[in-house]
């Protein structure tokens, strides 16, 4: 024991540093850490090389007998293909997919944060009862609802629209659980500044919680976002005619078509998760910040 | 209330409201619990509520190739899905699933944390490469393995690995002896969700006071195992709590790779992917889909809430 | 907002209001719109989406030519086919004509309209067999559009490298794909979860799927053996598995990823286009003993769903496109994917079909081919996948499984015949 821990301690920062010897790390030498983490991150790598060698690939080179590392004739052409391609309609089903989820987050944001501030922050006697109600839906599998939930939208006449896209959505149990656990934490002191220059709970819902909670917002909406961007079986269901599909059916589309052309296939992948790679590379920051603050660390 | 939205958002000069009156209706915290939940709650009841109904209804009458039935059956449906091999099979199937997948996913999230948490140079960078994926969608990642990665013919990645030591093609997701099929749908969802729980615990090990390191330094305690033991892993409670219970909601709904990998099995079913065949696909019979949908509501309610007595979620939040 | 029906306003307004999203509701102007007009007749048709480059053009090319009503088009992706069109036709926004199999719970339930009328002047120039398989209690519910007779295909050059003859029994089948079998290329490739050879197993082995009077009559020893063969050939090493694509699509083929491979008739186009001429068709081989060699006679019809806002005017669309305009029943199953014309007078005509290999996929599915059986439902059609599922992929006992499949059978053949 005492021959280990002098080791140990080299390895530990400067008292300048004091953030860094969290977690108690110590088994493993730096090096050692970065390998692991080398490692771990290449395994993490290996689907989006996948995914770029094949968009930029031809399909001969994709199937060809010997795995090409990394097409010695890089396909740009894929792209105008895919673009240019009238089975699918690729760029209008982007547009709808930015449309859709731009909306579904503005008012997921809204409607669900509005309901986390009421259940955390304003006494009511049965409060509770609505929470449970609220938490209730979160262990209702999608396919229970899926049939009837269609079934209601079309009566509505939303079919191939993007309220029928959109409004059913916005119900979320789960964001409107994060906000409330994200509300109970939120400091009572600052609203009772409010209170007291005035404001009513609304005003001061306003003027005082949504502005001291940028952070947690942005969290929000990125996580929000994706959802939207990324949600494939009600879109599927709703889309029916192409001229309304997002992105995601677009590209189960490709799948299961009767013919596979690969490089359009993966080329279409790629184009669907660039933005949200970029979503992710800078909001990143805010989104961990967000997540910190959120009533999940209980 | 949009147009109150709209002026109460513009940054007005904060004094105008304060010459109104305080009291009275704005005051009552019963009406603006309704004010600020009637919205939400209201969409909960036509979206999600009223299909759960529609759904109970359904449960009880013969409906096939219908939505609107008209022949009682009383508990036909729950019986036929309670006795049916394939239903009851796919609990056992999602069960397997779980116990594997729930602790996986934790201890690789939490484990990328520390190690992510620990680092010094080029932390944002390995930070985006886990979190990366979380960006993809299920349709994506399910295309990705299945076409390229895990593909069973010579020019799948794995097969061409494997080619390298002169091992046979394998194919992956078609011969369920031995399961492989676990292997591709395990990575995948690993690969898709571990950065999200990632960065979960980054939050929490930030929040984790410094005092408390420095106070078993002084006890004795061995940094590493013995740290992580006795105060990383306490302190992480709360935050291990909330992400299990999220993954296993998670994996009672898993579907989408499911689907999308798996096409025409008997085996590697979870539930819903049994119900939607069921209810939606080519047999039509909406009430027994319900009837099994149903059950397996209640069996997620009654697994959630001893996961939350056992592991004491929920009851920190009353306190607060 | 404008584009979409007033039935709803009054629960629209309140839902938006409440939450304040008028940005919503208006948004919907530019959405996606079925397309629906107020003047005339419109209809919608449903389609799955054929593989081959033009073929939704095509029928929507026809939709267009069509005067008396406005027609648009559903094109929906192959493998969510069944699901949505089932889906779709219990909601208002179902199509008024779409095309499917004949399958009699969708007579039974009353989903499609009764089409005698149209077919019965036209009646003699269809293949009787066509006719037959839309047949319930002497009314016709459905008009064929392409019959799709399903084999193998072959590569002649690997087949002579290799030194082997064309099968003419399962068990020499099994020979040639091993011997076929190299380094890269599989001997065979019949679908990655083999669904698209259940039936002919069925025929090859002598047997039908249920008898004249409704009874199961798939359930004997020779299908016994015929599932035993086909575990051991799916466990040899031998098959193409994993493949991208199902079998429907000739990649694997084309790619030369197998030497054979299990397709129907409309890739003979693209086949041809890849190979040249280095290819030839054989049907599906005899099983046992008692059994003859057999092709599967899929295809597609044209139904009018009956509870729809528009049968009418649906059923004088199908007349139009699907009786009388023979030039463009001619240029579907020709000038995309290869089909056989269902009407004599038009397979007489279809030159493309006299010569070669289209020739032969031809004579196999006058010699040998098998049309569907009505009463054969789809739910009955998972359960015989099921028995493939269970005893070839996964070595169950073939008897096992094919009790389990009985029951389910047994279940539904009551529901529809009591």
């Amino acid at each position: 024991m005492t021959t280990t821990t002098p080791q140990v301690r080299k390895s530990a920062p400067k008292p300048g540093k004091p953030r860094r010897v969290r977690s108690g790390g110590g088994v493993m030498s730096s090096t050692g850490l970065y390998i692991a983490t080398g490692v771990a991150a290449v395994l993490f790598l290996i689907p989006f090389y996948v995914l770029l060698r094949n968009a930029l690939s031809t399909d001969a080179a994709i199937t060809g007998e010997n795995w090409q590392i990394f097409p010695t004739d890089i396909q740009w052409g894929n792209i105008g293909e895919l673009f240019s391609d009238e089975t699918v309609p690729f760029a209008r089903s982007l547009w709808n997919s930015a449309v859709v989820a731009t909306l579904h987050t503005v008012g997921v944001l809204l409607v669900c944060s509005l309901a986390g501030y009421g259940l955390a922050r304003i006494p009511y006697k049965h409060a509770n009862k609505v929470f449970y109600a609220v938490l209730g839906t979160l262990m209702v599998p999608t396919a229970v609802t899926f049939v009837p939930s269609f079934v209601l939208v079309s009566s509505l006449g939303w079919v191939d629209t993007y309220r029928g896209l959109i409004i059913p959505g916005l119900f979320s149990g789960f964001t409107c659980f994060l906000f409330r656990q994200y509300f109970l934490g939120f400091p009572k002191e600052l609203e009772e500044a409010a209170r007291m220059d005035g404001l009513g709970y609304w005003g001061a819902y306003w003027r005082v919680v949504v502005p001291n909670s940028l952070n947690f917002f942005a969290a929000m909406a990125t996580i929000t976002f994706i959802n939207g961007w990324n949600s494939f079986l009600w879109p599927l269901v709703i889309g029916q005619d192409p001229s309304s599909w997002t992105v995601q059916v677009a590209l189960s589309s490709y799948m299961t078509n009767q013919t596979v052309v690969f490089h359009m296939i993966f080329m279409a992948t790629a184009i669907s998760i660039l933005p949200l790679v970029f979503v992710f590379l800078f909001l990143q920051r805010w989104l961990v910040q967000g997540i910190a603050q959120t009533g999940i660390k209980g | 209330m949009s147009t109150t939205t709209r002026d109460l958002a513009r940054p007005a000069p904060a004094k105008a409201s304060s010459a109104k009156p305080r009291r009275g209706l704005r005051g009552s915290p019963t009406l603006n619990f309704w004010l600020f939940t009637g919205p939400f709650l209201i969409g909960l009841a036509i979206f999600v509520y009223a299909p759960i109904l529609w759904s109970l209804w359904l449960s009880f009458f013969e409906a096939r190739f219908t939505v609107t039935p008209d022949k009682f059956v009383g508990f036909d449906n729950y019986t036929y899905m309670l006795t049916n091999d394939d239903f009851v099979g796919s609990l056992g199937t999602f069960t397997v699933f779980a116990a594997f997948i729930v602790p996986t996913t934790w201890a690789l999230s939490l484990g990328l944390a520390l190690l992510v948490n620990r680092m010094r140079f080029m932390r944002a960078f390995f930070r985006s490469v886990f979190f990366l994926p979380t960006a993809c969608s299920y349709v994506a990642a399910a295309l990705i393995w299945k076409m390229s990665i895990f593909s069973g013919v010579r020019f799948g990645l794995m097969n061409t690995v494997l080619g390298w030591f002169g091992i046979d093609n394998i194919a992956w997701l078609i011969d369920p002896n031995p399961p492989w099929y676990w292997l591709v749908i395990v990575t995948a969802r690993l690969w898709l969700q571990s950065g999200f729980y990632m960065i979960l615990f980054i939050a929490a090990l930030q929040n984790i006071p410094d005092e408390l390191y420095e106070a078993a330094a002084l006890d004795g305690a061995k940094p590493g195992w013995q740290t992580f033991r006795h105060i990383t892993l306490p302190q992480l409670r709360a935050t291990s709590t909330a992400v299990i219970l999220l993954l296993l909601i998670a994996a009672y709904q898993a579907f989408d790779e499911f689907f999308n990998l798996l096409s025409k099995t008997t085996w590697g079913r979870p539930p819903l992917v049994e119900l939607y065949y069921k209810a939606l696909g080519e047999s039509q019979d909406y009430g027994a889909g319900s009837a099994g949908a149903l059950i397996l509501t209640v069996l997620i309610c009654a697994v959630t809430l001893l996961q939350g007595k056992i592991m004491g979620f929920g009851r920190g939040d009353e306190s607060k | 907002m404008s584009a979409s029906s007033n039935t709803n306003w009054d629960r629209r307004t309140v839902l938006r209001a409440a939450m304040g999203l008028a940005a919503a509701g208006g948004l919907a102007a530019c959405g996606g719109n079925t397309g629906r007009s107020s003047s005339g007749d419109s209809l919608v048709q449903m389609f799955h989406a054929y593989g081959e480059a033009g073929t939704e053009q095509a029928i929507k090319r026809y939709a267009k030519a069509y005067k008396d009503a406005n027609v648009t088009t559903q094109w929906i992706t192959s493998a969510d086919y069944e699901s949505k069109l089932f889906s779709s036709l219990l909601t208002d926004n179902a199509p008024d004509l779409f095309e499917f199999h004949p399958q009699i719970q969708m007579v039974k339930s009353g989903q499609v309209a009764d089409l005698t009328d149209l077919i019965d002047p036209v009646k003699d120039d269809f293949n009787p067999a066509d006719i037959k398989s839309h047949t319930v209690d002497g009314k016709i519910y459905g008009v064929r559009m392409i019959d799709d007779p399903q084999f193998f295909f072959y590569r002649k050059s690997m087949l002579e490298k290799a030194k082997v003859e064309v099968p003419t029994t399962f068990d020499e089948l099994m020979e040639a794909a091993a011997k076929l079998t190299t380094g890269k290329v599989k001997g065979l490739y019949m679908g990655n979860d083999l669904h698209s050879v259940n039936d002919t197993l069925i025929w090859s082995s002598g047997a039908e799927h249920l008898t004249a009077d409704n009874k199961i009559a798939y359930h004997t020893d020779g299908v016994v053996e015929g599932l035993k063969k086909m575990r051991k050939l799916f466990t040899s090493g031998d098959l193409l598995l994993g493949a991208p694509t199902e079998s429907w699509d000739p990649s694997s083929f084309i790619q030369g990823l197998c030497a054979i491979q299990f397709c129907g008739m409309w890739a003979m186009p693209a086949i041809q286009d890849a190979l040249g001429d280095d290819w030839g068709v054989f049907p599906f081989p005899k099983v046992t003993d008692s059994g003859k060699p057999s092709v599967y006679n899929g295809g597609w019809s044209m139904f009018v769903n009956a509870k729809g806002k528009n049968v009418d005017a649906a059923k004088e669309y199908v007349k139009w496109l699907w009786i009388d305009q023979k030039k463009y029943q001619e240029d579907w199953a020709t000038s995309y994917g290869f089909h056989i014309p269902p009407r004599a007078s038009l397979a007489e005509s279809a030159t493309k079909l006299k010569s070669g290999n289209a020739a032969e996929g031809v004579k196999l599915f006058n010699e040998f081919g098998h049309f569907d059986n009505i009463g054969w439902t789809q739910a009955m059609r998972t359960s015989f996948e099921d028995v493939f599922a269970n005893c070839v992929r996964k070595n169950m006992d073939p008897e096992a499984a094919l009790d389990k499949c009985d029951t389910a059978v047994e279940r539904e053949l009551k529901k529809l015949f009591g």
